[in-house]
This record gives structure tokens, sequence and C-alpha cells, in this order.
């Protein structure tokens, strides 16, 4: 059950890194360069194939009702753990 | 966002949508913030009630539910024999305790009565007076010293507010998905809407979702001209396809021993699983008309709708199997349970608890930028206007204020004299005199010096919440880690986390230092300080 929890959460922040990461500014901030076009095709994709890979990974551990429930409250978790790592990171990195 | 360009032209879209979020949001914020807050630790309120009965007994391996069921009904029998209808919520591992209430004709009021049993042995437990984690949940629809229609319809009214806020808002935010994970530090304005955008979209769909089925929980009380054009027993029906409510019916007259009820309830678990059995209600106990009735437990799935049993007391014919409600009723039963969140375990109440943590928070920082937007325009920072006072002395005390009024309740039900009448009432009175106190103090200090004290203060009692607690019962935080028991440790992390956060908040309200004027950089992102923004900043997102 808990174990169950943990995937979707992983799988959840590993998507929004992804996605993240796809993105000029936060390109910018952690990487200090744009990466090339075609990186950034891959983590857009790699970030919402991960998203969806928890959305079945919930649905598959607890049924749509409350699959749907949990992967809502995790995305939304995992969506502020990584919007608080980048803030941590350039708070770090002094910027 | 571009106000250069949208201040030129006729308003815009954008404009009109940013201008109605920002005052539906100012006008129904500082209630929307004590419901949402109060509404947010409701999602632990069995916990906060276990824990402000320290008398309880620590969780415990449970017993088998149909011996529960049955010496709980004979105790509530023995003591009130001619009772039509009582009904028993079985423990579970999150509330290890059965409680009951039963009708009793002789009772003064309502004509209940109610109480908590050993599911061990069915006796009765006493625990101090206290309206525990109810009141922060009733609080958060009914509000508390008026009528409970009059509070339902303001709730109704703030929710629909925040409803307007919420679509409002995401049509002003023009870069939803650019500015995603956008946080710019110290900037000021920018910074406090960048936290606030953050806040609200991260977690749109509970926020969405939370504000909509709060109106429906209550919607046949805002819109009752269906149910109004219904003969009564049609109306009742519809009741019935809604709730798990099932009238006591007539009784014979006729004396009939009731059947063992550990047998209805294993049919029950037969049915729905070991753990499937969550409520037994008994009507006419003793007579040939008796009817048992066994609820399903509500952990098992989203809906509120009702799924019972319904037998023959006597003959143990099963009469009737409800386990499907119609298509209105199911959406409506979704919606509650969504809103409700009892099917929940614990990490999705976690999550429950954290995203509606989110959502206060999104309410607090709109309610703040509203003044760290004005105050960058004020003419003369040291008198401003009316109405800006107002707002900023309304929002220390609704922020910080229901913070310290919250923890003064925990305060109280510690150190209230146990034999002291209307025990329970005055637990809720010392809330809103706390309340009122800093609402005082809010409008008497320097807003600045009001913001840090009573956080300050706020952060004091919270930290302090656990050593109280290790003063006045036999369950201090080292031996609730030792023993396990999470209900208790898991409550006072928390106050011990919640007291970090107001610390840090007091902390850089306090170092913060408001720039010259002409300087064009905004401060460090505090609530009561003059902040100027680094770049022409649009409208609340």
């Amino acid at each position: 059950m808990t174990a169950a929890h943990m995937v979707v959460f992983l799988l959840c922040a590993a998507g929004f890194a992804a996605l993240a990461l796809a993105m000029d500014r936060h390109q910018q901030d952690v990487l200090g360069r744009a990466l090339p076009p075609r990186a950034t095709q891959l983590l857009r994709g790699a970030g919402w194939a991960l998203l969806l890979a928890a959305l079945w990974q919930a649905v598959g551990a607890k049924g749509w009702a409350l699959g749907l429930v949990a992967y809502s409250g995790h995305a939304s978790a995992a969506a502020g753990l990584v919007f608080v790592a980048l803030l941590a990171w350039n708070r770090w990195r002094g910027q | 966002m571009s106000a250069k360009q949208t201040v030129a032209q006729a308003p815009g879209i954008r404009q009109t949508m940013s201008d109605l979020h920002i005052w539906t949001g100012l006008l129904a914020g500082w209630i929307l913030y004590a419901m949402f807050l109060t509404g947010t630790v409701s999602y632990f309120k069995d916990e906060i009630s276990r824990y402000m009965r320290p008398e309880l007994p620590v969780a415990q391996a449970l017993p088998d539910a149909g011996r529960t069921a049955e010496q709980v009904a004979a105790a509530i029998l023995a003591q009130t024999p001619g009772t039509p209808q009582l009904g028993i919520t079985l423990p579970t591992p999150r509330n290890p305790t059965a409680s009951a209430f039963w009708r009793d004709p002789q009772a003064k009021g309502r004509g209940f009565g109610s109480g908590v049993f050993d599911p061990a042995t069915g006796a009765r437990l006493d625990a101090r007076e206290t309206r525990g984690g109810d009141f922060f949940y009733a609080f958060h629809f009914n509000f508390h010293y008026m009528p409970v229609i009059w509070g339902r319809w303001l709730a109704g009214l703030c929710a629909m507010f925040m409803l307007v806020a919420i679509v409002s808002g995401v049509i002003t935010h023009k870069k939803i998905f650019t500015d995603f994970f956008t946080f710019r530090w110290g900037k000021g304005q920018r910074s406090w809407l960048d936290a606030h955008a953050a806040l609200s979209v991260l977690g749109l769909p509970f926020h969405f979702m939370i504000t909509w089925s709060g109106l429906i929980t209550l919607m046949v009380l805002y819109m009752p001209w269906g149910l109004q054009s219904l003969a009564p027993p049609a109306r009742q029906a519809v009741t019935s396809e809604m709730r798990f409510f099932v009238p006591p019916g007539k009784p014979a007259g006729e004396a009939a021993p009731l059947l063992p009820l550990a047998g209805f309830v294993q049919q029950a678990q037969a049915r729905w699983g070991p753990d499937g059995a969550g409520t037994v209600q008994v009507n006419h106990a003793g007579d040939a008309n008796a009817r048992v009735l066994v609820a399903r437990q509500q952990a098992q799935r989203v809906s509120t709708t009702p799924q019972y049993l319904l037998f023959d007391g006597v003959s143990g014919a099963l009469l009737k199997t409800k386990d499907t409600s119609g298509p209105a009723a199911t959406t409506q039963g979704v919606l509650y349970g969504l809103h409700l969140g009892r099917f929940a375990d614990i990490a999705t109440r976690w999550l429950y608890f954290l995203v509606s943590l989110a959502g206060t928070a999104m309410v607090g920082t709109g309610l703040v930028l509203w003044t760290v937007k004005r105050r960058a325009r004020l003419p003369d920072p040291d008198k401003p206007y009316f109405g800006f006072r107002v707002a900023e002395r309304l929002n220390i005390a609704a922020i910080a204020g229901l913070s310290v009024a919250m923890t003064a309740f925990f305060w109280g039900n510690r150190l209230l004299p146990m034999e002291m009448a209307q025990r329970a009432n005055w637990e809720i009175h010392l809330f809103f005199i706390a309340w009122g106190l800093a609402l005082a103090w809010a409008l008497l200090r320097r807003p600045k010096r009001a913001w840090v004290e009573l956080l300050w203060l706020a952060a004091a009692l919270l930290a302090l919440t656990p050593v109280l607690n290790a003063l006045t019962t036999s369950r201090p935080l080292w031996r609730s880690l030792a023993q396990g028991d999470w209900v208790y440790a898991g409550l006072e992390l928390t106050l011990l986390a919640l007291a970090a956060v107001h610390a840090a908040l007091a902390l850089r309200t306090a170092r913060h230092q408001p720039r010259a004027r002409p300087v064009r950089k905004g401060g460090a992102s505090q609530p009561p300080v003059p902040a100027l923004p680094a770049e022409p900043v649009g409208e609340g997102a």
C-alpha cells in the first residue's frame, strides 16, 4: 500500500522535474545554458510519459476512484517539491 | 504580465477578470482563510479528538466487530431499555473506540444520547468534556454564535466567491505554464505574486474540487425547490438515496427477543470483507418489529451514498440489500465523499492535508498581496487611507490571530478544570477570546510589530503545547514516540513543525528593512512591509 504511494509520488516528481528542465528559464537556472531543441523535446516527452506512468500505477494499485484521488494529490505534492527544489537550488547558488 | 499594454486600451478581458479576482478575493478572503485552515485540520478531526481526550486508551488490536456491536448494544439497552433506535460506529485502526448514539425519549433537548465505548468490553468510556476536532470541522461551515442556517448561507456565499476567484484567477494568469515553476526571490510584490500563483496553480485540481464540492454538500439547503416540490414520503426517499438514513419505523408492541448482532455483522463481512462493516443500527430492539441494519465501512469507497443490509431482527431474514444509488445521488455522493476524504488512507490523508494547507496559504498570500501592491502606491506611506488600514489590520488578525486562537483551543483543553460546568463550551469561548484579543492587538500596535508579535506568540504556543501535554497528562512526546503512538507523536511533531514555520515568518518579517522610495528594487518578501515592484507587475494571478 505504502510502496504503491511511493512509486506514484516518485514517478510524478521525476515527471515534473523533466518538464521543468524542458523549460528555457530552468535550463538557465540549473545548467547555466540552454539545451539543444532535441534534448528539450526529449525531456518534455519523458516528463509527460512519467506523469502518465504515475497515473497508470495509481489506478492499477487502487482502482479508478481511489487511484485518481491519490494521483491528484501526489501530482500536486510532487510539483510542489520540484518548485521548492528549484527555489532552493537557485538560492544556494546565490541567485 | 503586460500591465503596460492593457493600461492604454479599454480594459480587456484579463483586466476585468483581474479586478473581479482581486475584489471577490479580498471581500471573502478573511472568512475563506478561516474556513480553509479549520477545514484543513479537519482531515485529522478524529486524531485531534483523540489528542483532546487523553483519558481514552492508546490504540490496541481490534476485537471482533460482531462482538463489539453486541456488547455496546447491550450496554446501551441496559441503560435505556426503551430506545427506538441506536447506532454503533464500529472501531477502525484510525479510530479504535466504538462510538454510539441512541434515541432517548426521556432525554432533554434533542432526545439523543451518545457515548464512546471500549470495543473489547463494551464499557462506556469517560473522557473530559470537549468538542475536540469536531469544533474545527463544524466551524468551517457553521461558524459559531449564530444560527447554523446563517452560518451555512455565509459559508456558501464565501464558497461562491471562492469559485469566482478561482475561475477569474486562472483567466488572469497569463503565463500559467511558462511560470509553472517560477519563483523570483527577494523582489517584493513580484515574489508575493509568484508565491500566490504557485500555491494556486500547483494545487488547482484540489482547490477547484474542494470549493465546488463544498457547495454541492449543502446544495439541498441552497437550492431546496426541487425537493420541496415532492410530498414528504418521496422527499424521505430522496434523502435515503443520498445518505444512510433509515427512520426507525413503528414498533409492533409485542415483545420478541433480538437475535445476536454478531450474526448480522458476519453476513456483512462476508459481503464486503473483514473490515467491511462500518456501522450497526438497531431499531426497536426487543420488539417483534425489530430491524437491524449493517452499513458498509466508508473507508472502502469514495461515494457517501448508502450501502447497507437490512435484516429482520427477530427472524434474521435479509429484507433488503441496498448497494446502488441513482446517477444523480451518486454524483452528489462522490463529490461529498471527495470533499470529506473519509475514504483516505494515511498517505492520501496527508496529501489532502498538505494540498489543503497550500490552499490556505494561497488565500493568505492573496490577502497580503492586496496590501503589498497598494502600499507601493500610497501617496504617503506613513498615513495610509482608511480602507488600506482596515485590510492591513484584518489580515493580521485573520492570519496570525487564527493560529493563536486555534492553539489556545488546545491549551484550554488541557488547562480548564475537569469538573467545570459547560467545559466544552468554554474551550470554544477561549478560542474566540484569544482571536478577539489578537484582533485588538492588531488594531492597537503598529502593523509590522503586530505581525511579528502575534507570529511569535503563535510559534511559542505551538511549540509549548507538547510541553503542556507532558505536564498535564501521562502521555509525553517521548513516551508516544517510544510506544509508537503515532496519533499523539504525529500530532505533536506537526505542531512543532508549524511552530517552526511561524517562527521563520516572524524572523523574516522582523528582519525586513523597507528600502528607500527611489530605489527600484523590492525588499524581501514579508507581510507588512513596503515593497516596490522590480518591474511593472500585472494584477493578482
